[in-house]
């Protein structure tokens, strides 16, 4: 053993070319990952997870669109008999939890997944194989809710699953079951990426990235890791703990005759569901930030403002659960309360809004696809946000409560918030995932198609709201007068449709043959356009050195790197929390089959508790190999090691 | 593209860390706060469920038997000498002292585990005979979930540690584990206060 001190010195000289060329070559074969149906079943590479991910969720996207067309097909007119009420109560249960749980919130871990270590300037996420397994669980949650569906087993008792409605008493047979064992899936995975997320925005950011330099995505995406943290155990408690064992094990959690309580659903459900609505909505406005900077052709105003705002909506976004419970036995004291939450949380999205504003107002704006889908969700999202205030009045909330007006709002915010910001970073960031750019023309197709869709489709249920329609009923009397505005809805419905068919259209085209985009397609400042597009596995030959928030348009003649990391193992750097500091080295793992194999065990524990007690034991037993086999893989290679010893002694072992 | 500078090398930084400059500290932190997040949770929906009652226990239902926890509790707190010791010898990268330190920690917390099967009964109700004994039984069941897990973990360390040649980061694993069982003991003592012995007091 020797020992020495373990901080690394400044040598500043420039690269040849040819070392920096090997370097990557080196790099090349030790991080790759084979192009084979086994190499893909292994793949640890946060790209490869982001991508499928991505695909997945937007797939999800689109199976709950079509659930939600098919609804509003029998919508379209008073007492249709397209579709019967058990139908269309799995298709509107199978709708919400499609797009809550298997489209928003996967698809906002995934770009985070994806683009968080490109912006931090790290080689992979924290946790790869975790990662991995987290991806296999969410496939598990989407084929169990799609073949459930398909089999005449879709869950029926709302997105929600309110007990008693959900309990063993209303619900036999196993579509709830289905429907709380999704939920499982979906929050393992969330758990996975959230934690991955928060240990890869600590610990693997590029020198001299400290806290104030971190991109406001990654805040995002850090804020909301921290929400899912204390956000998913509520409903994964509720799920699995509560209702599941209810109705699995004759628990008495939500029957009032044994003193269950029906209203401690609400409550587990809603401390997690109110959260989820910003868990989807802060990411989307985090893409925001770099989209405006860019197209502005400046720094964003006011970027202490926003990062503060997000952990400001964090905070109070677990206060307002009890608006959802407005028509509860509530005490009075605590409706006040959360009205006034509910109105308070308005502030620190408004002042993103005026942020971007300004910025916008005093850049030099290039109007790109990507900046009309902004635009579009400053429209729309304002909206849903008006009607958000009005409906933190709990005398107005108990008027509308039930009805479209709730439907209309809360497709406001979600599309204007959530969509259409996912949007301009598809448009934005397609260059990067795949090397090419995404069509203009057809963009702006999409844009406008959506934009008008989205408002044909939802404005009308306000007034529909308003004159009373309630939401989840399968149909109404003609005598109601809904029906224009319904047909309305119906047609808009329609428009959305041919708006995303378009933009498949495009992403299929372009993938294959649009035009070849190179690093830096629209001249963005962030960290990941510093490398190819697409990035190779290891994403950077070197760790990039981050002198400003802007690295790429810092305008020095030669980029700082930092060098010495092994290229015969798949060595990371890591850096110190607050300030960006190089720390240590960290070994990534290699690609493995565990992960799928475990998540797999899960879903013969999960899935098979349904239907018995057994399953569970199983599921213990197979999951048991599967996490030896796990450690066994990790603890194979013995490398000569730099031992940090805590007595900051540095000890080399063999 | 622009030439690269080397600005800094990082040939000489360590390769195995402890404690926070570990990744493996943080993921563990990570999943210590949302295991202890879903039993406060859990916690939060049995006093709930306490509003609906006059008495509690629930009339006719004995209070919980405290014989069995007691003894099980202190032998949770005994169980954190060994680990400590684990990790304290981890952290000298003293392979026999890891070796013989988890195996005490492993023999002591099998005994935790039988015995958390009494501490299940020593609830004095089933858990489908009132919402009481469901909140209960679901607490200390969730609570077994991970005291199960904590102990395959330890299990596995301890094998690979007398049986398998290890890279260094195995030391590294060794505190993370012993960190990770600080937690499952830390959050079982306001747990067994609550079941145990608060129905004799509220």
């Amino acid at each position: 053993m020797t020992e020495s001190h373990d901080r690394a010195l400044p040598v500043p000289q420039i690269m040849p070319a040819d070392d920096v060329e090997r370097t990557a070559a080196e790099l090349d074969q030790t991080w790759a990952e084979p192009g084979t149906l086994w190499g893909w079943l292994t793949a640890v590479d946060h790209k490869s997870i982001g991508k499928r991910y991505i695909i997945t969720a937007f797939l999800m996207f689109v199976a709950g669109g079509i659930e939600a067309a098919l609804m509003r097909l029998q919508l379209a007119r008073p007492e249709n008999t397209l579709i019967g009420p058990d139908r269309y109560n799995q298709l509107f249960t199978t709708h919400g939890t499609t797009m809550m749980f298997l489209f928003a919130v996967p698809m906002m871990n995934a770009m985070g997944i994806y683009f968080v270590p490109l912006m931090v300037g790290a080689r992979n996420v924290a946790f790869p194989r975790l990662n991995s397994f987290g991806y296999w669980s969410y496939f598990v949650g989407v084929a169990l809710l799609y073949v459930s569906l398909f089999v005449n087993t879709g869950p029926d008792a709302g997105w929600f699953a309110y007990v008693p409605l959900a309990g063993p008493a209303y619900s036999p047979g196993h579509r709830v079951d289905v429907w709380a064992q999704v939920v499982t899936f979906t929050e393992i995975a969330a758990l996975c990426a959230a934690v991955n997320i928060i240990v890869t925005a600590f610990k693997m950011r590029a020198p001299g990235m400290s806290l104030d330099r971190i991109p406001i995505f990654v805040w995002a995406q850090l804020v909301v890791a921290f929400m899912i943290v204390f956000a998913m155990p509520a409903v994964a408690t509720g799920s699995t703990l509560m209702l599941a064992t209810d109705r699995a094990v004759n628990m008495h959690w939500f029957n009032p005759p044994e003193g269950g309580d029906a209203l401690l659903w609400q409550h587990v459900f809603w401390f997690f569901g109110h959260p989820e609505v910003y868990i989807i909505f802060l990411p989307a406005i985090g893409m925001v930030t770099p989209i405006v900077e860019t197209f502005t052709r400046r720094r964003v105003f006011g970027y202490t403002a926003l990062v503060m705002a997000n952990i400001t909506t964090a905070f109070f976004a677990f206060g307002l659960w009890v608006h959802h419970m407005f028509t509860t036995p509530i005490p009075e004291l605590g409706q006040s309360l959360f009205t006034a939450a509910s109105m308070v949380i308005a502030i620190p999205t408004g002042l993103q809004i005026f942020c971007w504003i300004a910025t916008v107002a005093t850049g030099r704006v290039r109007i790109t696809v990507p900046m009309l889908f902004l635009f579009g969700f400053i429209f729309t999202f304002v909206n849903g946000g008006l009607t958000g205030v009005m409906l933190a009045s709990v005398a107005f909330d108990k008027q509308v409560h039930d009805t479209f007006f709730v439907v209309a709002h809360l497709h406001y915010v979600l599309l204007g918030g959530g969509v259409m910001p996912l949007f301009a970073a598809f448009y934005f960031w397609f260059p990067k995932i795949t090397g090419r750019r995404l069509g203009d023309r057809l963009g702006k197709w999409h844009f406008w198609l959506f934009v008008i869709g989205v408002n044909v489709t939802f404005f009308p249920m306000h007034i529909l709201g308003l004159e009373g329609m309630p939401r989840r009923v399968y149909t109404y009397l003609a005598p109601t007068g809904w029906g224009s505005l319904n047909l309305l809805a119906t047609l808009g419905a329609f428009v959305i449709a041919a708006s995303v068919l378009v933009f498949v259209v495009n992403a299929a085209r372009s993938w294959r043959s649009g035009e070849l985009a190179g690093d830096n397609p629209w001249d963005a400042s962030g960290l990941e356009w510093a490398t190819s597009s697409p990035p190779p596995v290891y994403n950077f030959v070197y760790p990039i050195v981050v002198r400003s928030g802007h690295p790429l348009w810092e305008t020095t003649v030669e980029r700082p790197v930092v060098t010495g990391l092994a290229t015969h193992r798949r060595e990371m750097l890591l850096t110190t929390t607050f300030d960006g500091r190089p720390d240590s080295r960290h070994v990534d793992p290699e690609p493995s089959i565990w992960p799928l194999y475990l998540a797999l065990c899960m879903g013969v524990l999960f899935i098979g508790s349904i239907f018995s007690p057994y399953f569970v034991l199983g599921g213990i037993g197979l999951s048991t190999i599967g996490m030896l086999g796990w450690a066994r893989q990790s603890t194979e290679h013995v490398d000569r090691e730099l031992v940090a010893l805590p007595d900051c002694r540095l000890v080399e072992t063999l | 593209m622009k030439p690269l500078r080397a600005d800094g090398d990082a040939s000489r930084l360590p390769t195995v860390t402890f404690g926070p400059r570990s990744l493996m500290w943080w993921g563990t932190l990570g999943f210590m706060t949302i295991e202890g997040w879903t039993l406060a949770i859990l916690v939060a929906g049995y006093l709930y469920l306490r509003q609906n009652y006059d008495a509690w226990p629930p009339l006719r239902t004995p209070y919980p038997s405290l014989l069995v926890p007691t003894i099980n509790v202190a032998l949770m707190l005994i169980s954190i000498i060994p680990a400590k010791l684990a990790a304290d010898a981890g952290r000298r990268l003293d392979e026999r002292g890891v070796r013989r330190w988890l195996a005490v920690t492993v023999a002591i917390t099998v005994a935790i585990v039988v015995l958390r099967w009494w501490d299940l009964w020593a609830l004095n109700t089933r858990w489908d005979t009132n919402a009481y004994g469901s909140a209960a039984w679901t607490i200390v069941g969730f609570h077994t979930s991970l005291l199960v897990l904590d102990a395959m973990d330890t299990i596995g360390l301890t094998l690979f540690f007398w049986f398998k040649r290890l890279p260094a980061k195995a030391f590294s694993d060794v505190a993370n584990n012993s960190f990770y069982w600080y937690s499952t003991v830390g959050v079982w003592i306001p747990i067994y206060l609550l079941l145990y012995v608060g129905p004799r007091i509220f």
